[in-house]
């Protein structure tokens, strides 16, 4: 099957320091990824740099989304392009209410698509229709953008916001910080709902825990801005039996000796 | 012109045209005239200085430094003008009176629908009791020290006097649409007086609109209003008027015991704008609320001078001021609180905060206290920056075009000072007006009939 | 009826009230003594004369005439500034003696040939010379009057090559620096007292840290005015080169007397690139009694050039003296990515009146300050910060956060707050947050239910509400602002 992103030899920093050092990643129509690794190893800079977050400042390599140069895109273009970064930390939005927020958003990707803006009607149906597939209450839909959400409630809005946007390609940022198991299970439960052969979905997490609902069918491990490793679901189960020593002792070794 | 030749102008022309000037006129305006000369030569022979955080712009020399007629023979105003006029709030059934340039102009409808225990008329029309009345509060502070009071009161000619009577609630608004339509260059001193006797309750709404817009124009609008016991008053001022305007503006308010006031004021359009609000607080547990809004863009310049004074116990303000800024526009922003020695329980806070969205612009800002009372809770805080580049990027990733998330950040960032409007019509009208404002559409009422929203106003056109 | 009820017992509480104010008060000013020194004055007055006398006393060269001259012609159009929130009686710049030295032959060489009674009085303020020399490492410039006395550790510091010595020594031994940085930061013209002080500066004490070194101890000056109907004029300056770091502390007392005496000081530091200057002060000039008489006049004007890139000032300042203070440490920061500090407890309490704050003046790019300011005032006294954040048109990327927060601990006391905030840059991001409260009843009653008095209570809350600048004072000093904290508040609350 065609590849749906094909990342090749990606380098990218902030403010000078280089964190990420030649990635490469092949993702395919209906597969599930998890990307893990140990703090300060470049996961979050990874779905930054694929998102198009301004504060990283890419250095080399490529980046093809369904044969799209992902990175000349505007951050607007690659959502409307069909990818979707569910945010480790969901931003507060003080004054804007989700559904204009929500309104806006869809409209855009209509625009993009030259299709006309929803009405009313349809989008309201639209928010009730998606907002069950994460129980999200209705009450949030008035209240602006993850202002006084609580932990839950926010990556709850990632993915029902997700539901609406129906991306290609989703990257759930450590999706399971800061949730207690109840959460996690609506919100994993909501990503499978969500899941096609079509779309595809990286799992970004520092355990295994959520890859216990979301089955990843490869695991990488990246580890100083590369992904040093690559298995399938068992990698994951070793990594939460040993931890995370042995892959840096292994790697840091390799270094060394190629020094 | 340099400052001082930019003020005793007015002078002189007084001076020549005593006769016009003191034409058909009561004695009190005399007084208030020569109140008006004495203050005025005052601020020449001892020279003005402005607050530190007031633009250039709004300086007295640029603001009255033109070379500005006065209308002191009184020439009449087309009357059609009035009649055509519709306001475009909607549902917004006010009673209606029309200031044309300075002339007071009142409506039909004004006439027919002015409920019992509300007075609504032009300031040259009293008689009797409420010529006293009228009299007593412009005397109040006709000795002002600041030039562009001391100019209105020099020249003042008219205006409009508002009174509610002991326990009368006034449902409609009082609307006072001041228009300005003249060939020529032309400065207008106007007073609004607004007395809420004891237990009454009034609405009143400012709105500025410029027919002319291409021709200058220096609006002088002195507005004094006195809340007695236990009543409410609400002022909006929505200011809309063209890039050629230059506006001086005087709120004075004195509250009595128990009173509430609350002022909005809005600047979506005009060329030159400077404030002054002063508000006393001079009675036992009084409220005051103090929301504005400033939309700037161009080379408009804004200027906001509040001036708060707690002077009896238990009173509470709260005071609300922000700004986004545009292009290579500017702002100013001074409020002062002070809380006199006796003023024990007041409970005062006061916020500014200012967007800068474009690399020309320039904000100064001093929030201040001066305290002299140990049991009270003060606070302000003011600040300048950016709209939240985290909060843009979130909105962009999910696929909302930069521009528009910009917009909408920024009515957001607006949203709390229109959501303080207590007027629910005025309230939604804005939220609209707002919006319309940020997209670089014209924010003017568009179904106005008066047509001061002409197209070729060029400041709320888009950037 | 039942108003009048309340109305009653109100003030009665307020009496009791204010007993407990006036017994707790009644804490002296502990540095109140004169040294009896023999003391060399010239007479009163203000004269190019004078000027050329005090230049001549001093041995000074032709430049630093003409400098005095220059500044003292520019004094004479100016009148003092009337801005400020403060009420200052007029003051006869006549009446004034601008000289005073302690009569020596000869610049003591070793400790032991300073005057002991000049010893004894830093003994008795708590700052022994010796005990410093030998035990603490830290390195004590004493200006008694006008006139450097004592400056030790020079030799352990000249190793590094660190010059600290005092003013005039740096005017004969290192002239060429000296004319290179004086008035550089605070130019003569600058105000009315920064003009006076130009002209008649007496002495004070001169820093210059060398590139990449950084000062190993805390480097530190007492000033104290002594003789009577004398002015203190000193001026300091410190330059820290590139990559240079240091700490530079700055204690003054003055004894009790009747009549105010002046203090115009000019402060100027010049921090060139990576280097760090940390400057601290706790101010305890005489304040004058419980009924406004007498006191010290402190006009003073500091400020710093953080000329090269990176570099950093940061002023620390506790100011519990003076009957008036008019004073602004001010940070201008040229190079980019500057750092600006700026922390300050100010007490005032029975008729002082303090007017302070600071200056931030961002002329580089993605330059930083800021602003941590905590008023207390008391009695019938008036405290008031002032501010200035002034972001240049030019500057990208600059930030700037301000506190500054009033504690009153009576009803007839003022706290004021001025700040002025300019930002013709559109990338920065500035934040002002003021409060004004009464000192919590609730708080005291707690300590006072766990059986602590109200005074010492007073003092605990105080301390703990100045405690975000306290700590960035060295320890040395922490300990003795702490118990000035305390004594200048004995009893302000009840």
């Amino acid at each position: 099957m065609d590849e749906l992103l094909k990342v090749s030899g990606l380098r990218a920093g902030i403010e000078g320091k280089e964190i990420l050092r030649g990635i490469d990643l092949t993702i395919k129509p209906g597969e599930v990824h998890a990307i893990m690794g140990p703090n300060g190893s470049g996961k979050s800079t990874l779905s930054g740099v694929l998102a198009g977050d301004p504060r990283f400042t890419v250095t080399g390599g490529t980046a093809m989304f369904h044969g799209v140069d992902l990175l000349s895109l505007s951050p607007e273009d690659r959502s409307h392009e069909g990818l979707f970064l569910s945010f480790q930390y969901p931003v507060e939005i003080p004054g804007v209410t989700m559904v204009n927020f929500m309104r806006a958003a869809v409209n855009a990707k209509r625009k993009y698509l030259n299709e006309e803006p929803l009405s009313a009607g349809d989008f309201l149906k639209l928010m009730r229709q998606k907002r069950a597939i994460v129980e999200l209450d209705n009450k949030l839909a008035s209240r602006s953008v993850n202002e006084g959400f609580s932990g839950g409630e926010k990556k709850r809005n990632e993915i029902f916001q997700m539901a609406v946007l129906e991306p290609r390609l989703s990257i759930l940022d450590e999706t399971d910080s800061g949730l207690d198991i109840d959460a996690l299970r609506i919100v994993a439960g909501g990503v499978n709902k969500l899941k096609t052969e079509n779309n595809a979905t990286i799992v970004i997490t520092h355990y295994q825990r959520l890859l216990d609902y979301i089955k990843p069918d490869f695991v990488h491990i990246l580890y100083k801005g590369r992904i040093v490793y690559s298995g399938g679901p068992e990698l994951a189960l070793e990594l939460e039996e040993k931890g995370y020593d042995w892959i840096k002792e292994q790697v840091d070794q390799q270094q060394n000796e190629s020094l | 012109m340099n400052r001082t030749d930019a003020l005793s102008q007015y002078l002189d022309l007084a001076d020549e045209n005593d006769a016009l000037l003191n034409k058909d006129l009561r004695r009190t305006l005399w007084h208030i005239h020569n109140f008006g000369e004495a203050a005025l030569g005052k601020i020449i022979a001892n020279g003005w200085t402005p607050a530190q955080t007031t633009p250039p712009m709004c300086y007295p020399e640029a603001l009255f430094g033109e070379d500005y007629g006065v209308n002191l023979a009184r020439v009449p105003m087309p009357a059609d003008v009035a009649a055509s006029f519709r306001c475009g709030v909607p549902k917004l059934s006010s009673l209606l009176a029309i200031v044309a340039n300075d002339a007071f102009t009142p409506t039909d409808a004004l006439s027919a629908n002015c409920p019992e225990g509300l007075t609504v008329t032009s300031l040259r029309s009293l008689e009797g009791e409420l010529w006293r009345d009228a009299e007593e509060m412009m005397m109040d502070r006709a000795d002002s020290p600041s030039p562009g009071a001391a100019i209105n009161s020099l020249l003042l000619q008219d205006g409009v006097y508002i009174r509610t009577e002991a326990g009368t609630e006034v449902e409609k608004a009082v609307q006072v649409v001041n228009l300005f339509n003249s060939p020529v260059p032309l400065l207008t001193p106007r007073r609004v007086l607004v007395h809420a006797m004891p237990g009454s309750k009034v609405r009143v709404l400012l709105c500025d609109h410029s027919q002319t817009p291409s021709v200058a124009h220096c609006n002088i609008e002195v507005v004094d209003v006195w809340v007695e016991e236990d009543a409410s008053v609400e002022i909006y001022d929505i200011e809309e008027s063209s890039a050629n305007t230059r506006r001086s503006w005087h709120l004075n308010v004195v509250q009595c015991a128990g009173s509430s006031l609350s002022v909005d004021t809005f600047f979506l359009a005009g060329g030159a704008s400077q404030n002054n609000i002063t508000v006393a607080l001079a009675g036992p547990r009084a409220h005051t609320r103090l929301g504005g809004l400033a939309i700037t863009s161009g080379s408009q310049q804004v200027d906001t001078q509040v001036q708060l004074y707690h002077r009896a116990p238990h009173c509470d303000s709260r005071q609300l001021f922000k700004s986004a800024l545009f292009d290579t526009s500017r702002g100013g922003f001074g409020g002062c609180i002070v809380v006199d020695n006796g003023a024990v329980g007041t409970d005062a806070a006061q916020s500014n905060r200012n967007m800068l969205a474009d690399p020309g612009t320039h904000m100064a800002t001093a929030p201040q206290l001066e305290i002299y009372c140990d049991d009270v809770k003060c606070s302000h805080g003011a600040t300048t920056g950016q709209l939240d580049e985290r909060a843009l990027f979130y909105m962009q990733t999910r696929g909302i075009p930069a521009e528009e998330a910009r917009r909408m950040l920024t009515q957001a960032f607006m949203a709390d000072v229109v959501d303080n409007i207590s007027f629910e019509v005025l309230r939604q009208r804005m939220h609209v007006l707002v919006e319309k404002r940020l997209s670089g559409a014209s924010a003017s009422c568009d179904t106005c009939a008066t047509a001061c929203h002409g197209d070729t106003n060029p400041e709320t056109v888009a950037e | 009826m039942n108003d009048d009820i309340e109305k009653n017992n109100a003030q009665k509480k307020s009496s009791e009230d204010n007993d407990t104010l006036s017994r707790a008060t009644s804490g002296e000013y502990k540095y109140g003594f004169t040294s009896d020194i023999d003391t060399e004055i010239i007479p009163a007055g203000l004269s190019e004369d004078v000027i050329r006398l005090i230049s001549q006393k001093k041995g000074e060269p032709e430049w630093l005439l003409d400098f005095r001259l220059k500044a003292f012609r520019h004094w004479q159009t100016l009148t003092p500034p009337t801005w400020a929130h403060l009420k200052i009686p007029e003051i006869d710049f006549q009446s004034i003696s601008y000289y005073a030295a302690p009569k020596a032959k000869d610049r003591p060489k070793r400790l032991d040939e300073v005057d002991p009674a000049l010893l004894d009085t830093f003994n008795r303020l708590g700052i022994p010379i010796e005990e410093q020399k030998a035990l603490s490492g830290m390195a004590v410039d004493a200006v008694l009057d006008s006139v450097s006395v004592k400056t030790t550790h020079r030799e352990r510091l000249a190793e590094l090559g660190i010059i600290f010595c005092s003013f005039s020594e740096a005017v004969k031994e290192y002239p060429d620096l000296v004319r290179k940085y004086l008035g550089k930061v605070v130019g003569y013209r600058d105000n009315f007292y920064a003009a006076l002080n130009s002209a008649v500066f007496s002495d004070g004490s001169f820093v210059y840290i060398p590139k990449g070194v950084r000062c190993p101890m805390e480097l530190s000056t007492y000033f104290r005015i002594n003789a009577s109907g004398t002015g203190q004029f000193e001026r300091t300056l410190i330059v820290a080169d590139d990559d240079a770091y240091v700490s530079y502390l700055e204690g003054c007392t003055a004894p009790m007397r009747d009549e105010n005496q002046l203090h115009a000081a000019i402060v100027e530091i010049i921090v060139e690139e990576r280097a760090e200057v940390k400057y601290s002060t706790v101010q305890n000039w005489y304040a004058g009694d419980a009924q406004g008489r007498g006191g010290v006049y402190n006009f003073v004007t500091k400020r710093g050039l953080c000329r090269g890139d990176h570099s950093k000032l940061s002023w620390t300042q506790v100011e519990t003296g003076s009957a008036i203070t008019w004073k602004y440490p001010s940070c201008i920061l040229a190079g980019d990515g500057a750092v600006g500090e700026f922390y300050s407890v100010a007490v005032t309490n029975n008729y002082q009146q303090a007017d302070t704050g600071t200056k931030m003046v961002h002329i580089g790019s993605n330059t930083r300050s800021t602003i941590v300011s905590k008023g207390i005032s008391a009695g019938h006294s008036e405290n008031s910060y002032r501010g200035l954040v002034k972001v240049d048109k030019k500057a990208e990327g600059v930030r700037n956060y301000t506190q500054c927060d009033s504690l009153l601990l009576s009803d007839s006391c003022g706290a004021h707050t001025f700040p002025v905030i300019d930002v013709a840059n559109a990338s920065a991001v500035v934040e002002h947050e003021a409060t004004t409260s009464k000192i919590s009843e609730q708080q005291i009653f707690y300590c006072n239910q766990r059986g602590i008095p109200t005074e010492e209570a007073v003092a605990l809350i105080v301390n703990g509400y100045a405690k975000e600048v306290m700590n960035k004072l060295p320890m040395e000093f922490a300990v003795e602002a702490q118990k000035l904290l305390a004594i200048t508040l004995e009893g302000s609350v009840g």
